[in-house]
């Protein structure tokens, strides 16, 4: 553990809808952040993982899935990989597995990694209907909502954002990704602002490089970095101001055991 | 907005504008519906709502009460139900002169979104929608995005149920007071 450096906050990458472009966006910023910060990754989407397969890691033997499991009793280390300069945590895809891990044990898992490192981005569910949806919203320090401009995307964002703001989690800036339409976008984007905490991080290009790095199970910058839609994330990871969500609360891995849930009463 | 009067294929009350916009779509109905609020007829209150479709499809929504038209018609029309519905069929030509009020016109998927918030019927509408209606998706989110109360009503709901959620989690304790 490195308790010299107290420094992190965590970021919930979150969309309410799927198709988004979520776990894309989240390997980028944690890829382009890598540079100056040590970095951290988690596929937080217990039900729908699919990190894994963004970052080469199908055949990882243990994951998130297996330190949710009490009686597995795995040290949260055997999960973190490192990866194109960043660590990363996969979740597992068995369905089994989802069912018997215990999401509160996300919070003792955040606190151990965020002991250990400068940013935290948590890969989080395109959903609000479960605790364990929820739960990375609530442990996260701000948000970075990762949108398309269209009308079911942004009420969903919309959503997320108020459950996060719930649990006192701000939004920190906003993607629009996949972008079709760049002569649109302006307008979209100039009119979210107003209703988005944070900035507009970045617009990206609808990209087939994204696809074809999902394919090759590299991340987007990793499979090419000279991509319009590549520099577009590197630019949105520069505004995206890393702050140390732990001011002068003391040591990171207490804040987030317990900024969070009560014990079961 | 002048209509003419169509042919009367059903009068009814609905719980959920929903099942009336789906009817539309499925018959792939050219004319209108009128809906009335029914809290509006207990008040004796003259809240009629008009909405055009072309082949199923919403086109132009008008809201006779406060003279809007467009996504502000359908957020005056928007309430808890239920409503009581007459549905119209109509020729092509009859309708094209209101159809051409491009004030009034709605994106197809907006009517079902804001009326009933049916997702499955926003994608089911955009899905039969003619391409062409599809092409103004910057113009529909920026309208969207240009309606306030809209979006608030969005964001008050969200809250709201993301603290009864909270308390079904237990997760109160970690909500932001």
């Amino acid at each position: 553990m490195r308790n010299s450096s107290p420094m992190v906050e965590a970021f919930a990458v979150a969309s309410g809808k799927g198709g988004t472009g979520k776990t894309t966006s989240a390997l980028a910023l944690g890829m382009a952040l890598a540079a100056d910060h040590d970095v951290t990754v988690v596929d937080a989407d217990t039900g729908m993982a699919n990190l894994l397969f963004h970052a080469g890691l199908d055949d990882a033997s243990t994951t998130l899935h297996d330190l949710l499991i009490e009686e597995e009793g795995s040290a949260v280390e055997d999960a973190v990989y490192e990866r194109f300069g960043m660590k990363v945590v996969p979740c597992g895809t068995e369905l089994a597995a989802f069912r018997a891990a215990d999401p509160e044990r996300l919070r003792d898992v955040v606190a151990e990694l965020a002991a250990d490192t400068d940013v935290l981005l948590l890969d989080s569910p395109a959903a609000l209907g479960s605790k364990s949806a929820v739960l990375p919203v609530v442990l996260a320090d701000r948000t970075v909502i990762v949108l398309q401009p269209t009308i079911p995307a942004l009420s969903d964002g919309l959503k997320v954002q108020e459950y996060a703001r719930s649990y006192g989690t701000e939004t920190a800036g906003t993607l629009f990704n996949r972008v079709r339409d760049e002569a649109g976008i302006e307008r979209v984007a100039e009119r979210a602002e107003r209703y988005f905490g944070g900035e507009t991080l970045g617009v990206i290009p609808e990209s087939d490089a994204a696809r074809a790095a999902r394919t090759a199970g590299e991340p987007l910058l990793a499979h090419a970095p000279d991509a319009p839609a590549s520099r577009a994330f590197r630019e949105a990871a520069k505004r995206l101001d890393v702050r140390d969500g732990a001011s002068g609360s003391g040591d990171v891995a207490d804040r987030f055991r317990s900024a969070v849930v009560p014990e079961e009463v | 907005m002048r209509i003419p009067r169509g042919d009367l294929l059903r009068s009814r009350v609905v719980d959920d504008p929903a099942t009336t916009l789906s009817t539309a779509l499925d018959r792939r109905l050219t004319g209108y519906a009128v809906f009335e609020p029914q809290d509006a007829i207990l008040l004796d209150d003259e809240t009629r709502g008009v909405l055009t479709f072309e082949a199923g499809i919403p086109t132009l929504a008008y809201c006779t009460d406060t003279d809007r038209g467009g996504a502000d018609a359908l957020n005056d029309l928007a309430g808890p139900g239920p409503y009581s519905v007459d549905l119209y069929e109509l020729d092509r030509a009859d309708l094209a002169e209101a159809h051409e009020a491009d004030d009034l016109r709605v994106p197809p998927g907006l009517p079902a979104e804001r009326l009933a918030a049916d997702r499955d019927l926003v994608t089911r509408t955009r899905e039969a929608a003619p391409e062409e209606r599809l092409g103004d998706d910057a113009d529909a989110v920026a309208t969207f995005l240009e309606d306030e109360a809209g979006i608030e009503a969005i964001r008050e709901q969200a809250r709201a149920e993301a603290r009864a959620r909270a308390e079904e989690w237990g997760l109160t304790d970690a909500l932001d007071d």
